[in-house]
């Protein structure tokens, strides 16, 4: 009679490869995944697709709720998990419920990043992450005919071509995080700049960002030190950040994500992070790296629920397909999910 | 039917004002403009401590039926409220306290028993109460304008009902009220944006702008003062006390009066007293007081001496289920009592017909001279249903009395034999037409006779005269298309609405099939029940008894075997329940 | 034998052919000769005479039992309603027509035994119907069983070892429930019965008549004509009808006294 109960806090590729594997691999034991969007699984790199009508939002979902509860696991659907209690191994809801687990797994991913000087304007940007941004988009969007980019990390340059065949007017307004997570060069700079110009898209001259304002006619200005541009909606797209402020009292070491060992590890008994949240230690550059994208995600969800169940398996990457980003070492899978 | 049809439940413990709300809620939505049915379930015990739930069904079109399945829930007490998940929609809206005093352990949230596809809306209902007004009792008042905020309920129509309900407590109340409200709308506007549905919003009010909600109770009430009752001579039992309640109120402003009897037979022997002696009078009951009654019930079929019984059908035998609904007084409430003693019985299918045939029954059982009984059902007493209007015709309220001619005087035969076999009758009072009533077989004079031939004669006598109601009462009403069917259903009293929806249902399938609602019980219309069923390869009765009494009493008019759908749950059979059970039918037959 | 009963019988047949005694109907009277039915029959049709009331003004209550036979004895409106069910079906009547004037009648059985549940609330509500019991102590109709007010030691039929319970006690009751006229008078007393009769229907509430009788073809041992004779005795002289607790402590020390028992007048 397994009587353990595990948790994981998550959702997307890497928690719900996490808690199958659980599942797979422990049949008896109870397992509760809490995720804060509502509904089954769904990949979020397909997002765009469903704003250009390529795919159905039925088509979208990989794992409906139902399939969850065939396999035994309990999924808290549009609960938030706000404070982690690792002393008493609990976890905390934002409604006020205690959860104990006996194993913990945290797939939270990464929600959007803005950047400081823009925080101020953030009720004016539009961001595309979840299932609710998509048809938040696809609702503007009906109406909307220009359309500026800010940021230009590699959603939005693939985000772009969708704009384009919905017959958009795009403007990119390319700033440092540009092509996050890959780093930014001058010549890949140039590079991409023509690319996107050939395409129709009209890039601005990279420049600070000065202000933003609704007009009367509810379209959005936007002043840099050299251009004045008016469009009807601004997306921002400035790569991602570990979605971790429930952490902050929890005692795990925090960087920019959740620092973990080779092992995906913590160092609190049963405490295990995985995915777009983690920064996990290379033991052969001696220094953390950063996990982005689907497959990498689903990769490490295997491999934090292994671990979490007795084995030792290394989140393996080889250390030549690290590299930096801002102080920032990054490992991607999106190479091959263009 | 496209429109709208949604089905709203509130639950929580006894205190936190579910009942309250629901009324609110009822009252708010009719005030919008839609129809309404709604039945809620109280706890039993006499302090009234335990689970309330209320359960409105709200749309565009007349709610006929309650669902199996509500899509909104209002969570005023989550250990309660679990209890109705298994009730809910898959994807339902749940609505909850999203900020309880103290916290929770595992599984003491509403929001770990809920399906992953539910919608989980948390609203701090009581620290916004508490933000308001200072006290979390209005929680359920937040509570009601989250609701009003998601599904796009104007607040105008809350505000109207808040103001009626709490008038008479003064402003102070009314204002927190109010603003309890107020801030739970606010909430959901701000925090919940994606999730309004504006579902019953102001696009969709509609013409119903005069209609109220009426209960079946204050239905068979209202029926009773407009047919110009005089007296109500009753005994408490649930479910029937409330008309008596509300009569003691009503009915000495009209110059009549109520009174409380030792018992229920002392109850119906007023009641034929009275009529005896030329007054309109009633009694209403349930199974247990009904059984009692069924004596002089029977005794009055033989002195013919009209009455009015309301049977309130409650969950049996015995005692029973007191608090729950069930339709197993049919055979009792057409033969119960000793001998041949069949009399008038009509059964409403709705609180409209709660009311109409209250109305007629004093009529129809003064021309008959006999009883009659309304047999009605818990369910169809404790529900609410918006009505345009109650109208009655003085026709159908006119006195129903056949009285003795003057050639008659000192040469009087109280119960002539006559072509209807209604025998005109006198009223004590009446100089040259003396008689005496007896439960003894009799002649025609009125003396005690035992001869087989006058006991063949009157007992031919009084039931040609029991058929003659047959021009007075309603016939079934058939609901199908022209030619041949599959399958007919034939219902009766409050499983009727679900029978009819359940079967338009199927019908905007393609599927030929029909309903027949039957209200009058006995004497029932032989031939156009044949007809129906004639054209019917199956034929389906659904009841809330355990053994099929209407199936008794009218399945031999079928060709073959009847089917029957038996359910004695204490709950109201659903239109989902019977079409399940019309589809396997439909299956066997294809 | 000459029996009391069987002269008051005697009498009535003499004076029904008279047409005296207009109250009655055509039908003759189904009691048995000696039956003390009669007197009592005999009293009603004095009283309502002296009163002159209308006959078609008057209901004839009955239950079930050789009492219950009264109205198709009497040429007024009248009800024979089930056992023991006399008290409400009057209420009823009453209510609904406050000018007539309402009698119920019953045996012993039907009114302290199936029907004594309805006594006390008769009482307490204080209708204005007068309520005449027949106490013979027997159920006679049904040939001769142990009623309500049977004395120990009975021999029936069905107590062939003799009655076990005590008998109840009628006119105490009806004083404990509280009724405004109480009456105790025995059917051999026709004129005592009229008087009272006068008050009783005169009086504007609840009127209890608790009227001792004797089963001539049942009880040949026990209650007969001669015990009844031998026993009752009309209160004395001087005695107080309004005082309720004296009637109380009256009526439980002497079971026989008969007359106006207790009267509460309204002021």
């Amino acid at each position: 009679m397994d009587e353990r109960h595990f948790v994981v806090i998550g959702n997307g590729p890497g928690g719900s490869q996490a808690a199958l594997t659980l599942r797979r691999e422990s049949p008896e034991s109870r397992i509760t995944v809490i995720s804060k969007e509502r509904g089954g699984f769904y990949p979020p790199h397909r997002i765009p697709e469903l704003i250009s009508g390529v795919i159905s939002e039925e088509d979208l979902f990989v794992f409906s709720p139902g399939s969850f509860k065939e396999r035994n696991i309990k999924l808290r659907s549009g609960q938030e998990v706000v404070d982690l209690d690792l002393r008493n191994q609990q976890v905390i809801l934002e409604h006020k419920e205690k959860i104990p687990f006996d194993g913990l797994i945290i797939a939270v991913g990464g929600k959007p990043r803005i950047p400081e000087y823009l925080a101020v304007f953030s009720d004016l940007l539009m961001t595309l992450k979840t299932l609710q941004n998509a048809k938040d988009w696809v609702a503007k969007l009906s109406s909307a005919q220009k359309v500026l980019i800010v940021g230009g990390d590699l959603t939005s340059l693939a985000f772009s071509k969708i704009l384009l065949s919905m017959q958009k007017q795009v403007y990119f307004l390319l700033s440092e995080e540009a092509f996050w997570p890959i780093r930014c060069t001058p010549a890949l700079f140039e590079e991409v700049s023509l690319a996107l110009a050939r395409k129709g898209i009209h890039v601005l001259t990279p420049s600070q960002i000065r202000s933003l304002s609704v007009l009367p006619d509810k379209s959005i200005e936007l002043r840099t030190d050299h251009d004045t541009v008016c469009a009807d909606i601004i997306g921002a797209f400035f790569g991602l950040v570990p979605d971790i402020r429930f952490t902050a009292r929890s005692g795990l070491k925090i960087d920019r994500g959740i620092l973990v060992d080779e092992y995906l590890f913590t160092g609190f008994q049963g405490v295990y992070a995985a995915g777009d949240c983690a920064q996990i230690y290379h033991p052969q550059i001696q220094d953390y790296w950063v996990s982005i994208g689907h497959d990498n995600a689903v990769a490490l969800g295997r491999i934090a629920a292994m671990n979490l169940l007795g084995s030792r398996v290394m989140a393996n990457v080889s250390k030549e397909s690290i590299f930096e980003v801002q102080d920032i070492k990054v490992n991607t899978s999106w190479w091959t999910e263009f | 039917m496209g429109g709208k049809d949604l089905t709203i439940e509130i639950c929580g413990m006894s205190g936190d004002g579910t009942i309250a709300a629901g009324q609110l809620l009822n009252a708010a939505l009719v005030n919008a403009g839609y129809s309404l049915l709604a039945f809620d379930s109280y706890p039993a015990e006499i302090r009234g401590f335990g689970r309330c739930v209320t359960h409105s069904r709200v749309g565009s079109g007349k709610m006929i039926a309650l669902k199996n399945k509500a899509h909104v829930l209002i969570s005023l007490d989550d250990q309660e409220s679990v209890s109705r998940i298994p009730f809910l929609d898959t994807d339902a809206v749940v609505l909850f306290d999203n900020k309880p005093m103290a916290f929770l352990a595992e599984n003491q949230s509403i929001a770990a028993h809920v399906e992953p596809e539910a919608k989980l809306i948390g609203v701090p209902f009581g620290d916004l109460s508490a933000g308001a007004t200072g006290s979390r009792q209005g929680r359920n008042l937040v509570a009601l304008g989250a609701f009003a905020g998601l599904f796009g309920v104007l607040p105008e129509f809350f505000n109207k009902a808040i103001e009626k309900k709490f008038s008479s407590k003064g402003k102070p109340v009314v204002d927190s009220n109010l603003a309890c409200f107020q801030v739970g709308y606010q909430h959901v506007l701000e925090f919940y944006k994606e999730d309004i549905s504006g579902d019953l919003g102001e696009a969709s009010v509609h013409e119903n702008k005069d209609s109220f909600l009426i209960s079946g109770n204050e239905a068979i009430a209202m029926g009773a003062l407009d047919a110009n009752v005089h007296f109500y001579f009753g005994y408490p039992i649930t479910p029937a006390t409330p008309v008596m309640e509300i009569l003691a109120e009503k009915l000495p402003k009209r110059g009549g009066k109520v009174m409380q009897m030792e018992d229920e037979i002392a109850s119906i022997g007023a009641v034929i007293g009275s009529f005896f002696a030329g007054k309109r009078a009633m009694t209403a009951t349930s199974g247990p007081g009904f059984a009692l009654m069924t004596e002089l019930i029977a005794h009055a079929t033989v002195t013919e001496t009209p009455a009015v019984i309301v049977n309130a059908q409650r969950g049996g035998p015995g005692t029973g289920l007191p608090t729950k609904t069930e339709q197993s007084d049919l055979q009792v409430a057409v033969y119960g009592g000793p001998g041949d003693s069949a009399r008038i019985v009509w059964a409403p299918t709705d609180v409209q017909e709660c009311y109409e045939f209250t109305l007629r029954s004093f009529q129809i059982a003064e021309k008959y001279q006999t009883p009659v009984i309304l047999l009605t059902d818990f369910f169809l007493h404790n529900r609410v249903e918006s009505l345009e209007k109650l109208s009655s015709a003085a026709e159908m309220i006119s006195d129903g009395n056949l009285y003795p001619a003057e050639e008659k005087i000192n040469a009087y035969k109280r119960y002539e034999i006559t072509e209807t076999g209604i025998s005109p009758r006198a009223l004590p009072g009446s100089e040259g037409f003396i008689f005496s009533a007896t439960g003894l077989e009799h002649t025609e004079k009125g003396r005690p006779d035992y001869s087989s031939a006058i006991h063949m004669q009157m007992s031919e006598k009084r039931h040609r005269k029991i058929r003659g109601a047959l021009s007075d009462l309603p016939p079934p009403v058939e609901y199908a298309p022209k030619g041949q069917l599959d399958l007919g259903i034939i219902a009766w009293g409050s499983t009727f609405g679900a029978a009819l929806e359940a079967v338009t249902q199927e019908q905007e399938q393609g599927k030929r099939i029909g309903a027949l609602k039957i209200t009058s019980i006995f004497p029932f219309h032989e031939e156009v029940i044949s007809a129906f069923m004639t054209k019917c390869r199956e034929v389906l009765i659904p009841e809330l008894n355990f053994e099929g009494q209407l199936a008794n009493l009218i399945g031999h008019l079928h060709g073959k075997k009847v089917k029957r759908l038996n359910q004695v749950t204490g709950t109201p059979l659903t239109p989902w329940d019977i079409g399940e059970a019309i589809h396997s039918i439909l299956k066997v037959l294809d | 034998m000459k029996t009391s009963g069987s002269i008051i019988a005697e009498k009535i047949r003499k004076t029904g052919k008279s047409g005296e005694l207009s109250i009655r109907s055509e039908n003759l009277p189904t009691w048995c000769p000696g039956c003390g039915y009669f007197g009592i029959h005999q009293g009603m049709n004095q009283a309502i005479q002296n009163l002159k009331i209308p006959h078609h003004e008057i209901v004839m209550v009955s239950g079930i039992g050789c009492a219950g036979r009264y109205p198709f004895f009497v040429n007024t409106y009248g009800f024979h309603s089930a056992h023991g069910r006399t008290l409400p079906v009057a209420t009823g009547i009453k209510m609904a027509n406050p000018k007539l004037t309402v009698f119920a009648v019953g045996g012993d059985g039907d009114g302290l035994g199936i029907g004594g549940g309805h006594l006390p609330h008769m009482a307490r509500k204080d209708i204005n119907v007068n309520y005449i019991l027949f106490d013979n102590s027997i159920y006679g109709l049904t040939k001769g069983q142990p009623s309500p007010t049977s004395m120990v030691g009975f021999k029936t039929k069905a107590s062939p070892y003799g009655n076990e319970p005590a008998p109840l006690n009628g006119t105490l009751m009806a004083l404990a429930y509280g009724a405004s006229f109480v009456a105790r008078l025995f059917a051999g007393d026709a004129k005592g019965i009229a008087a009272v009769l006068e008050q009783a229907i005169q009086h504007p509430g609840f009127s209890f008549l608790h009227i001792y009788s004797s089963c001539v073809t049942f009880d040949k041992q026990y209650k007969t004509w001669d015990f009844l004779n031998k026993n009752v005795h009309p209160t004395a002289d001087g005695y107080d009808t309004s005082n309720h607790k004296d009637a109380i402590n009256g009526v439980l020390e002497d079971d026989y006294t008969t007359g106006i028992i207790y009267w509460k007048k309204n002021a």
